[in-house]
């Protein structure tokens, strides 16, 4: 039986700081490249701090080898999953691409 | 609150009227139709493990829009737009943590509630103040459902909810208590499609009132055209606050600890449908539901704009006036469908349905608690399956008036429906999902650290709502932190959830770290770090084989009474198909696919017969617990 690899004791910590200091310092950047009534800001906000949420997701499941390529069909998991993210953060943009770009009669 | 929105004519309010008392004994039938599927405790709850993923990703559908969805989004979509749609496609986040942690966990270890959970992980007092939690939790949104269901057919007929609201408990704790989780389920599945089929109705009534796609799009300010609204300048709906709240929390809770949900998922014959289930929900489902609950706003938005702008009414119907835009749904579905009642008392049945479909899976979902994590450890531990069906019955019953109760009192409330439903939401489950999360996700988080950091969290999340004082001191630096220091004004309904999980986590890891590590074994098969124990466990063998093999079809039965009960025997040349050894978890079916597993059960491999390859041996009584039909051909499959 494979054991799980997740009693690293650095990487728990160091990952930890770098999420506070990405949250500190993410929406303070996207605020100072776009207003805050930008669509693009809130975009940014959303899928930025969606990103950290996944990739944490995706370090965890495979450091505790919750998912293993290979097994059974999880590999074909893995690709909806990456997929999945893609599709919702493209589907996202391209939506606010044509909402700022076709014409309105109103 | 006032909420009068049509004026219907006599005639039109008998329509509508006869049309929803047919739904209601329709729906009443079609779910006593699945008593005979429960056997015992076990099929009343969790229909035995046993469904196809697409029964239960459709059954989800209606599970996950209320009532109050079609009323609530319709309104936000007619004053914000597109963006309504954000609380139903920003889920995504969460789903590697559910897909591969907690769904698993719970399905192998074969857990019937969250509370048991907490029972096996940490200990009985961990279980009992999550049971306290999760039952507000559950009976909120019964009372919820129940109440905005009154509020509508006040709005819509003129009955009193006093009313209105028991006869809609009446008929729903009729079909729950009697037909449990499978009434439940193919219920959901029928009320899923006529709630599609009711939306798609009146979407497509406003888009020919517009005149097209082309003309919806061209009259809808960009404002309301785009997916996101302003980062945060409205604290009732902002981008910012809805990730904390809704995206993290929200989503969590629905996915995590919705007993409704969870319940879905532990009906499906493996965690791989369940898998298939979710990403469906979530990729499929959700998006096009929030186009089903919203688009009326968003048509309506149109509408307006474009009637004003041709100086009166649009050709064809009469012009619109929307007051109150908690009235938008009805009145634009009214005055597009040209006021033509049994078409309209069709859509009015679909929010019954929306509310019926949702309420039924709570009621379903609470009584399943209610029996697992209190009548069966505390009244009485070792009664007969017969006993705990007719017990889990009176359950269902009970839960149902429980819900009628909390129900008349939001009828006294002030404020939005809206306002009422997050503020609620957002106070109850942030301690626990926390809990949940750290205790499914972290090995070593500990007994005392869970019922110290779930009462702490819960409590200090309450006190802030009560408090201005305590806002200002505990949630305005963390607000500030996540989106930038003087931003917001402070009123917060989404950071709450944030801070009381903060709070939650915070308190729950500091304890853990300074209190005695817990033994590996107590934890084992119940944290993503123990999955591999878990399967073990759950399928009674040290051999896991998850080489992927085939499905086989069109077997025919043939009984032999030397096999044990709930094992088969197939031929050599079909366990080479199925990849499949002797003790492998094998599971049978009815060969007809639109069943979705109704006539199935588990069974594991026994040695290969020499006889013809279309042939599965089996114990009579495997056949029956199977719910087999004499002539008709089974298929297998081999799960690992």
């Amino acid at each position: 039986m494979e054991k799980c690899d997740c009693k690293n004791k650095v990487m728990v910590p160091i990952l930890i700081i770098c999420v506070l200091l990405f949250t500190y310092v993410f929406p303070r950047f996207v605020l100072s490249n776009f207003d805050a009534s930008s669509p693009w800001a809130s975009y940014c906000y959303q899928y930025g701090f969606g990103l950290i949420t996944f990739l944490i997701g995706m370090l965890l499941i495979f450091k505790t080898k919750a998912i293993k390529l290979g097994r059974g069909s999880e590999t074909i998991w893995l690709a909806w999953l990456i997929g999945g993210f893609f599709l919702f953060a493209g589907g996202h943009a391209i939506w606010i691409y044509l909402a700022l770009n076709t014409p309105v009669k109103a | 609150m006032e909420v009068q929105g049509l004026n219907l004519s006599m005639s039109a309010l008998i329509t509508v009227a006869a049309v929803l008392v047919v739904y209601f004994i329709l729906i009443a039938w079609f779910g006593g139709f699945f008593t005979k599927f429960s056997k015992d405790v076990n099929d009343f709850f969790y229909s035995g493990q046993r469904f196809a993923w697409w029964l239960g990703a459709a059954s989800m559908i209606a599970t996950g829009i209320g009532s109050y969805s079609y009323l609530k989004y319709s309104q936000q979509g007619m004053e914000t737009g597109l963006s309504s749609a954000m609380t139903y496609t920003n889920d995504w986040f969460i789903i590697p943590f559910f897909m591969f942690g907690w769904l698993p966990i719970i399905y192998f270890s074969r857990v019937k509630s969250i509370p048991e959970y907490f029972a096996r992980r940490f200990n009985d007092t961990a279980r009992y103040i999550a049971l306290v939690i999760i039952l507000a939790y559950m009976l909120f949104y019964i009372g919820y459902n129940l109440f905005t269901m009154g509020v509508a057919l006040q709005g819509l007929l003129g009955i009193s909810m006093y009313w209105s609201i028991p006869l809609v408990t009446l008929v729903l704790g009729g079909y729950v208590t009697f037909g449990g989780q499978t009434a439940v389920i193919f219920t959901d599945l029928a009320q899923g499609i006529m709630l599609y089929i009711a939306g798609g109705i009146a979407i497509i009534a406003g888009l020919v009132a517009l005149g097209g796609i082309g003309e919806w799009w061209a009259w809808l300010p960009v404002t309301h055209r785009l997916p996101f609204v302003h980062l945060f300048n409205d604290y009732q709906f902002n981008t910012a606050e809805l990730f904390w709240g809704e995206a993290l929390a929200g989503s969590i809770a629905f996915t995590f600890m919705n007993q409704g949900f969870i319940m879905r998922y532990l009906a499906l014959k493996s965690v791989n449908e369940g898998r298939k289930a979710c990403i469906f929900n979530v990729l499929f489902t959700l998006p096009f539901s929030a186009i089903i609950v919203g688009a009326v706003g968003w048509i309506a938005k149109s509408l307006v704009i474009k009637q004003a702008a041709m100086g009166g009414m649009l050709e064809g119907i009469n012009a619109i006036h929307i007051e109150n835009y908690y009235h938008t749904f009805l009145i634009v579905a009214w005055e597009c469908l040209k006021q033509n009642a049994l078409v309209f008392g069709f859509v009015v049945a679909a929010l019954s349905a929306a509310l019926m479909s949702t309420v039924d899976t709570l009621i379903n979902a609470c009584a399943a608690i209610g029996i697992y994590d209190i009548y069966k450890p505390l009244i009485k531990k070792n009664a007969s399956e017969r006993h705990y069906l007719i017990a889990a019955r009176w359950m269902s019953a009970l839960i149902a008036l429980g819900g009628l109760f909390l129900s008349f009192s939001f009828i006294g409330m002030k404020g939005s429906l809206m306002a009422i439903h997050y503020k609620g939401i957002m106070l109850i489950i942030p301690a626990l999902v926390t809990t949940i999360f750290l205790g499914a996700f972290w090995r070593r988080f500990n007994t005392k650290a869970a019922c110290i950091s779930m009462v702490f969290g819960a409590v200090l999340t309450f006190v802030t709502e009560f408090s201005p004082f305590m806002t200002d001191l505990l949630i305005d630096p963390i607000a500030n932190f996540v989106l930038g220091a003087g931003l917001l004004s402070k009123k917060y309904i989404y950071m709450r959830a944030l801070f009381g999980m903060i709070v939650t986590a915070l308190v729950g890891i500091i304890i853990t770290l300074v209190t005695a590590r817990e033994s590996d074994e107590k934890t084992k098969g119940l944290t993503i770090c123990t999955l591999e124990d878990a399967k073990k466990i759950y399928k009674g063998s040290d051999r896991l084989n998850e080489t992927l093999g085939k499905k086989i079809g069109h077997l025919e039965v043939e009984f032999d009474q030397s096999l044990k009960e709930d094992e088969i025997s197939v031929s050599n040349k079909t366990m080479e198909a199925l990849k499949a050894v002797t003790e492998d978890m094998i599971y049978v079916e009815d060969h007809r696919w639109w069943l979705g597993g109704l006539r199935s059960l588990h069974t594991k491999a026994a040695q290969a017969h020499n006889k013809s390859d279309s042939i599965i041996m089996m114990n009579k009584k495997t056949w029956e617990n199977g719910l087999f039909l004499d002539g008709k051909k089974l298929k297998i499959e081999k799960i690992f």
